[in-house]
């Protein structure tokens, strides 16, 4: 009897010491769990899974679902500063956050209208790399069945203890540095309202398309 | 007789190279001489952003009313495995011009592979009809003679716009005319070349569609994202690290060719009185460039007034 009870006491204690190493380790995956690779696997997951969805979700289904997944894995605030260069000194508050406001809906509308339907895409991890200036670089490739892969590099950023997509190049073609130059020019020559403007009208189209 | 346009062709391209050559230095040289002090709202490698914009809308509205509809009708009446067949048909004679410039970049390797690629689909592909090498695992690889140019650091130059043929950089100009006489196609006559036009807008489709979904500015976004693309394609989609602008928050930096003003230096040794001629004589043609965009201005208002009468 006595050999047994130790047995089994011991027992317990392996399966007490396990748990806790169990829980320990799950805590420090919780930790880095926001590591810059976590977050671009985490978001491109969340695509797939909703392209997979995405003929039953419907436009604003799929908009819905990829709300959270872009604003937690992009620093939509920090984009849209980029975006307008120094004309972002020149706005007052309240623009700048009706900036912020409608440029966060058309990022999050245009995932919502381009992955809309799943033809057995996948995202592949490449490589990792920081940048000089404390960025981290996510090289990844888009595989598309019977087409030439397309390459995803995401820039990312540290903000507070995580870190946040701030720039994705395709094929060598960067999207921040696409939208400062079309954002800085439309500023410059026709002014704010008709930025905002001009881009609830996408936002707009993009839900009717 | 069979071989004479070709030698006039090429004794053509040999007289007009060195001028499409100055050319570009003239273009880099202006660019150069501009840009101390003078504030302006276009980009720098866009300086003729007014014209070039003139000859965008022309050729937008050319598309709308002529390619566009003729490509339509095109894609409905011919079967979806003969659209392919003709596009892998002039992709094959395009390798040609991909394998030739491989060797000129010292890319001897892709080159053979290249060949291979060009040979399997010329004989087991039938005549390049069907994409056989695909499925033995070689890719199409894109190369031309303006990324050949580039890698033998002949400087991009100006974005241009030209008339019915689109976006270009002044590098492009004889990257064009090279690739233009190395290729097969050029020679065969108008037919094939009308089926070559309607293949390349077909296929140009979605990347057109996508341009009218996501731009806000859509010749901004025609310019930067061709620019961006060429360069890639120069470099063979080496990631180089990308510029995350948090350093030009607050100033006014030209986003697209962060590399462009040390190239651009270069050509500073040009600056003999030769090439201030040459320059001046850009100067008139680029007069002259602006007195026919405005003709094309006109013409694509009259499109417009066509299109609101019918």
């Amino acid at each position: 009897m006595t050999v047994f009870k130790i047995h089994s006491f011991n027992k317990i204690r392996c399966l007490a010491t396990l748990v806790m190493l169990l829980l320990g380790a799950s805590q420090a995956f919780a930790e880095e769990a926001s590591s810059a690779r976590q977050i671009v696997d985490k978001f491109q997951a969340q695509l797939i899974a909703v392209m997979k969805e995405g003929k039953q979700l419907g436009y604003s289904g799929r908009y819905d679902k990829l709300q959270d997944a872009v604003s937690n894995s992009h620093d939509l605030t920090k984009i849209a500063r980029i975006v307008v260069g120094k004309e972002w000194e020149k706005l007052s508050e309240t623009q700048q956050q009706q900036l912020v406001d409608v440029f966060s809906k058309l990022s999050i509308a245009s995932y919502a209208h381009n992955f809309k339907e799943f033809t057995g895409e996948a995202f592949i991890f490449d490589s990792e790399e920081e940048t000089t200036r404390g960025g981290v670089v996510v090289h990844a490739r888009l595989t598309i069945p019977d087409e030439k892969d397309v390459k995803f590099d995401y820039m990312l950023k540290e903000k507070g203890n995580s870190w946040r997509i701030i720039n994705i190049i395709a094929n060598g073609v960067s999207d921040l540095a696409l939208k400062r130059s079309e954002y800085t020019s439309i500023l410059q020559r026709e002014g704010f309202d008709a930025l905002i403007a001009k881009i609830n009208e996408k936002i707009d189209n993009y839900s009717k398309l | 007789m069979k071989g004479h346009p070709n030698v006039e062709l090429h004794a053509t391209i040999k007289q007009t190279l060195p001028y499409l050559l100055m050319g570009i230095f003239a273009l880099s040289g202006c660019a150069s001489s501009n840009t101390g002090g003078q504030q302006s709202v276009y980009s720098k490698a866009d300086p003729y952003e007014p014209i070039n914009r003139k000859i965008y809308n022309f050729n937008d509205k050319v598309d709308d009313y002529i390619a566009e509809p003729i490509s339509n009708v095109y894609k409905a009446i011919t079967p979806q495995f003969l659209q392919t067949g003709v596009f892998n048909f002039f992709n094959n004679l395009d390798n040609i011009n991909v394998i030739l410039n491989d060797v000129l970049q010292g890319k001897l390797h892709q080159g053979a592979e290249d060949t291979g690629r060009f040979a399997m689909n010329s004989t087991l592909g039938l005549l390049g009809v069907f994409d056989v090498a695909k499925s033995v695992g070689l890719q199409q690889n894109n190369e031309d003679f303006e990324q050949t140019l580039a890698v033998w650091g002949i400087p991009r130059g100006h974005y241009l716009v030209i008339p019915f043929l689109g976006p270009l950089t002044a590098r492009g100009i004889p990257g064009a005319v090279f690739d233009t006489a190395a290729n097969p196609s050029s020679y065969v006559g108008a037919p094939v070349q009308l089926v070559s036009l309607l293949n390349k807008r077909a296929n140009a489709e979605g990347a057109l569609k996508f341009i009218d979904e996501a731009a806000l500015d859509p010749y901004v976004f025609t310019r930067e994202s061709f620019l961006q693309w060429r360069a890639s394609l120069a470099n063979d989609g080496k990631s180089v690290e990308p510029a995350d602008f948090e350093d030009e928050l607050g100033t006014e930096e030209d986003s697209s060719s962060p590399k462009a003003p040390n190239v651009l230096k270069l050509n500073f040794s040009f600056n003999s009185g030769q090439f201030k001629q040459a320059s001046r004589s850009f100067s008139s043609t680029s007069a002259s460039f602006e007195n026919t965009a405005e003709s094309f201005k006109k013409s694509s208002e009259k499109l417009d007034d066509l299109k609101i009468r019918h």
